[in-house]
């Protein structure tokens, strides 16, 4: 099954899901270990692959979000109480904004940094502002806040994910798990 | 008796011409020497903002041409923050301790047409490696241009020493490009 329909997540829903989820938790970490090496060949490596990914995500969200809006989304459980589906709602909403956001401020930092870029050694990546210091350090901290928002909107979605399959014992992990097929 | 007469003019104008083409001097004024390095295999250029060149040189008759450049290393500008305090360092171009590269050629050939080249000695970061730098010659007025392009490994001189030796990261080759504006020294 390809199309969403309202109570099932289709195979692309799915993939882009839990690709997002490996991508995300491969970008973090090469963020982390990137921002903490010490100036060497292995942290110019670090940043590279953390860039090229940041490229592949920001790609890939469009390709999401054009899919998410052409397709229905399940329905939350029946019950659920006006807060949980605000809360719902706004966190996920929250969740693709910043998978949009924390790749476009990358691109502004490296831009006003000057720092050529050919995205997996072959694509070259346009500057979209003109070289500028302060540009580029304001901008790495609007990254940075992006990034602890992320980490914190990841952690209530996980434990939601998990409260809602082993306390309220309702379908909506697992009709997100990529082997069942309602 | 005719014909003596024709060759002593020959001569003395073969000696006026060599006299006249005796010595070039650079113009600053839209000279230049950039270099293109490779940072993940996407291009990253520089340039060394003051550098100067003295040539002789007559196009019609190069192999009794010089040329000697001398470069201020510590003038190289690669137009990223980051990088420019970096490059300065031991294992770059190491400014402090060798704060000037030279390129000398006695040694001007034809290569055809408008095209020549200088074989000689690089001199940079305490290094000595023979180079052959071939340049287009464009001759007006009292001036003249010459422009041309060549690689060099890095490697050869110790640019990028110790962990930065590898190429992944920051390639071998960098390549070198100069537009040098002469006028005739008088």
């Amino acid at each position: 099954m390809l199309r969403n329909d309202a109570d099932s997540w289709g195979a692309p829903a799915k993939l882009f899901h839990w690709g997002m989820a490996a991508l995300i938790a491969a970008q973090i970490a090469l963020g982390l270990l990137a921002a903490a090496w010490r100036l060497s060949p292995t942290k110019i490596e670090l940043f590279f692959w953390h860039k090229s990914t940041g490229m592949l995500i920001l790609l890939l969200m469009a390709l999401r979000l054009a899919w998410r809006l052409a397709n229905p989304t399940p329905e939350l459980p029946s019950g659920m109480p006006a807060w949980e589906r605000a809360a719902a709602r706004s966190s996920h909403a929250l969740l693709y904004v910043l998978m949009v956001a924390l790749p476009l401020t990358g691109w502004i930092v490296n831009s006003a940094s000057n720092i050529p870029l050919r995205i997996f050694w072959t694509i070259p990546l346009p500057a979209i502002v003109a070289p500028d210091k302060a540009v580029a350090d304001a901008f790495a901290l609007v990254h940075r806040g992006l990034f602890v928002l992320l980490v914190l909107v990841l952690a209530a979605h996980i434990a939601a994910a998990l409260r809602h399959h082993f306390v309220k014992r309702n379908a909506v992990l697992e009709r997100m798990l990529p082997w069942r097929t309602p | 008796m005719k014909k003596l007469i024709v060759s002593i003019g020959l001569c003395a104008a073969a000696v006026g011409s060599f006299a006249r083409a005796a010595d070039w001097r650079m113009d600053p004024a839209g000279s230049k020497l950039e270099f293109v390095a490779t940072f993940e295999k996407a291009p990253v250029p520089g340039a060394f903002k003051e550098f100067d060149a003295r040539l002789r040189f007559d196009p019609a008759k190069p192999a009794g041409g010089a040329l000697d450049v001398t470069i201020s290393v510590a003038s190289a500008d690669m137009s990223v923050a980051d990088v420019n305090k970096e490059i300065g360092g031991k294992d770059w171009f190491d400014y402090a301790g060798f704060p000037r590269a030279e390129f000398h050629s006695t040694e001007l050939r034809s290569s055809g047409g408008d095209r020549y080249i200088a074989r000689g000695t690089l001199s940079l970061k305490g290094t000595k490696q023979p180079l052959e730098v071939p340049f287009s010659w464009r001759a007006s007025g009292d001036g003249a241009v010459m422009e041309g392009e060549f690689a060099v490994k890095r490697g050869a001189f110790g640019i990028g020493a110790g962990e930065w030796a590898k190429s992944e990261v920051i390639g071998s080759e960098v390549k070198v490009k100069f537009r040098v504006n002469l006028r005739k020294a008088g």
